[in-house]
């Protein structure tokens, strides 16, 4: 598979009371220890319907990720397979090369689903807080959050009055005040216009630059060429290609092809 | 550099977690309808109970003997606390349900199952916050209780207190069934389906099924509506709380075992299982225990004290047996004089209805037909009569025991009260529905903080 290190792990699986060797997935100087999750075979199905096959990858800290496919590819799919939310029929994810089994995938990753507006009849504020004092996050903490996604206009406003733009934005507010490491976030552009787009691809690129890692599913190939660094081309629920724009160029032949171009040539 | 800690199950608050669930019922609109569309309902039945225990009063104003029987416990709360039930049975279900049900529809579930806090966390929380539904939705009925007792009305503590309590383990049963169905349904609708099934199924169970024989009345005793019959006839049951308990934890564990979305069906399945039969062992033990408290003031459901000392004292097995039907109104009026206070204070007693339970066609052509017949050791007498004051001393004879003097000032006085309860209604109709959209519209406030962070968020 394109991208994919396989490699046998001496280590035992995390356990319940094993804590994540999380400390080390920041960003680091040596090649081998910049894998922070490595997908291995995942592969789901509904009835008859293969939804994943074979689904393998790695992310390395601190990238942005960028699953790439079109509508039905499996994108949604992985990422919840990832967090935990969703069983699949087969599949290992290894997080810095220890078995993460799906009942602790919490504790390294969290996962902001498409189309999600939590706690509708509750005003921003409090649905900010109580992600905020889960956390322990302090004052100043949440108000740069805030102020970084764009959120202050609508403090005072309950949760189903937002327009889809700040439900976005409070979704990853929500997303930026847990501790993980690793954020898996499903169409985080949807309903963003050019100037919040690269608005919102600041505060990732921030993000990303003090250590986080992110993973987003992406079906605007524009969009997606304009944030991640490397890219998991998806077609079927199967991988077509792994890698940096310039890699799949290289790959396809199209040297100077666009993130269009080169999907269009592996599916 | 970002630090790259995570939150561990065991470090995160449960405080925000409560809060949270608490702003969500407090925002939600079932709550308020509930406890609006309860002001009437439970104005109107304590108007009609202050009402016609006033009638009845005015006749034991002058009699001592009608006065004896006017118990407020009788005469207003259960029929106050009624309206109650039924509300609780048709309407709480919607707002439980909406503790979990809203978050599986919004999917903000998907988000909450990520936060460090264990599916059983989650629940407990959950139903703690259904547990406060109960609470507020009680209000109606706890400001009639005021009412009467400022309309100068008795109220023995123990007894209302007992009530109260069984109507709390109702709404929680209600509860929790409402949180299971909503873990298992994909919309609020279907999980509203499914416990109206249980609530609504079980009163109409038991109007249907209740007092016939064999299998019928024991699906009839699975009926939710028997949980409080015993709390209204003012006894406390360590088996019956055991039950109830066990159901309530049962719901909440199955409600634990099907909301995370990301296990398979066979996984759920088993636990499932588990929980189900874990339910059912404690279920059984539950049935074994047989003790209670009178906490009448009037001890209906003993016999008098000095009676109870000699009885206690019997140690041999006293074994009866009832030439009667299951249904016939003798065999109630035996059940409820004699033999439930028998259970209650003799330790070896065995109780047989001979012929099985057969029905009342097929029993009455018997000759012994009407007969309860008393083993006591080696001796044995035959009675047909359903009063303790014949059946106690051939209790007596058979054990040859002498009868106990009876205690003098022991009898109960009675609560005859005449008391207009007009005045109440514009309590139930307007005060109180004003005093409830009031509190609703103080709930709609923005949160303590929100100044705070809207002007630090400020650029």
């Amino acid at each position: 598979m394109d991208g994919v290190l396989h490699l046998a792990s001496p280590d035992p699986p995390i356990g319940r009371n094993t804590p994540l060797p999380v400390e080390a997935a920041c960003v680091s100087e040596q090649a081998d220890d910049q894998t922070l999750l490595r997908v291995d075979s995942i592969n789901k199905q509904y009835a008859d319907q293969v939804v994943l096959a074979n689904v393998a990858f790695d992310i390395h800290a601190g990238e942005i990720v960028g699953i790439i496919g079109p509508n039905g590819a499996g994108k949604t799919t992985v990422l919840e397979v990832l967090a935990g939310i969703l069983p699949a029929e087969t599949g290992d994810v290894h997080w810095l090369g220890r078995p993460l089994p799906p009942s602790l995938r919490r504790e390294a990753m969290f996962y902001l689903p498409d189309g999600v507006r939590p706690y509708q009849d509750q005003p921003v504020t409090r649905v900010l807080s109580f992600f905020a004092d889960v956390y322990r996050k302090s004052a100043d903490e949440i108000t740069n959050t805030i102020q970084a996604v764009g959120l202050t206009p609508v403090l005072h406003k309950r949760v189903h009055s937002l327009s889809k733009g700040y439900g976005r934005r409070l979704l990853l507010a929500l997303g930026l005040l847990t501790p993980h490491a690793l954020l898996l976030m499903d169409e985080p552009f949807d309903g963003f216009d050019l100037r919040q787009i690269r608005e919102i691809v600041g505060v990732l690129r921030g993000e990303a630059a003090m250590g986080r890692t992110f993973v987003l599913a992406i079906h605007q190939l524009l969009d997606a060429e304009r944030v991640c660094d490397r890219f998991i081309l998806l077609a079927d629920g199967r991988v077509r290609g792994v890698g940096t724009l310039n890699d799949l160029r290289a790959r396809t032949g199209l040297t100077s092809g666009s993130l269009e171009d080169i999907f269009l040539a592996l599916t | 550099m970002r630090s790259h800690e995570t939150f561990r199950v065991q470090d995160a608050p449960l405080r925000p977690l409560l809060v949270k669930e608490l702003w969500e019922i407090l925002s939600g609109r079932a709550l308020w309808t509930m406890l609006l569309l309860m002001c009437p309902l439970i104005g109107y039945s304590f108007f009609q109970a202050v009402s016609l225990y006033g009638e009845a009063s005015a006749a034991g104003l002058q009699s001592p003997v009608l006065a004896a029987s006017l118990s407020p416990l009788d005469g207003v709360l259960v029929p106050t606390l009624g309206a109650s039930y039924v509300a609780v049975t048709l309407l709480f279900p919607f707002v439980a349900i909406r503790v979990l049900g809203q978050e599986k529809e919004s999917g903000a579930l998907r988000l909450l199952v990520q936060l460090p806090y264990r599916s059983s966390t989650l629940i407990a929380a959950k139903l703690a916050a259904v547990l406060a539904a109960w609470v507020l939705s009680s209000v109606p009925a706890f400001s009639a209780l005021a009412i009467w007792r400022m309309l100068d009305g008795h109220l023995f503590a123990p007894e209302t207190l007992n009530l109260l309590f069984g109507h709390l383990l109702y709404g929680l049963l209600v509860g929790a069934i409402a949180l299971f169905a909503a873990s298992v349904s994909e919309s609020a609708a279907t999980a509203a389906i499914v416990t109206l099934a249980f609530t609504i199924g079980s009163w109409v169970l038991d109007f249907t099924v209740a007092g016939h024989p064999g299998v019928l009345d024991w699906i009839a005793r699975l009926s939710l509506t028997q949980v409080l019959r015993t709390f209204e006839q003012g006894l406390l049951s360590a088996g019956l709380v055991v039950g109830i308990g066990t159901a309530v934890c049962g719901f909440s564990a199955l409600a634990t075992v099907w909301m995370p979305p990301g296990v398979h069906i066979r996984t759920k399945l088993f636990r499932s299982l588990v929980c189900v039969l874990a339910a059912a062992i404690i279920f059984g033990l539950a049935t074994q225990i047989r003790f209670s408290v009178d906490v009448t003031e009037d001890q209906r459901n003993s016999f008098p004290v000095a009676d109870q000392r000699v009885l206690a004292k019997l140690a041999e097995p006293l074994v009866v047996t009832i030439h009667l039907a299951a249904e016939d109104p003798r065999y109630a009026d035996l059940q409820r004089n004699v033999l439930a206070k028998l259970e209650r204070v003799l330790p070896n007693l065995s109780i047989r209805l001979a012929g099985g339970r057969q029905n009342l066609a097929a029993s009455t052509g018997e000759d012994r037909y009407g007969e309860i017949e008393y083993t006591y050791g080696s001796r044995s007498d035959i009675s047909r009569s359903t009063s303790p004051r014949e059946i106690l001393p051939l209790l007596y004879g058979l054990a040859e025991v002498n009868p106990p003097a009876p205690a003098p000032g022991s009898d109960y006085p009675g609560y005859p009260l005449v008391a207009g309860g007009q005045l109440t209604l514009l309590w139930f109709f307007c005060g109180l529905p004003l005093c409830i959209a009031f509190a609703c519209w103080r709930s709609r406030r923005l949160p303590a903080n929100h100044n705070k962070l809207t002007k630090e968020a400020l650029p």
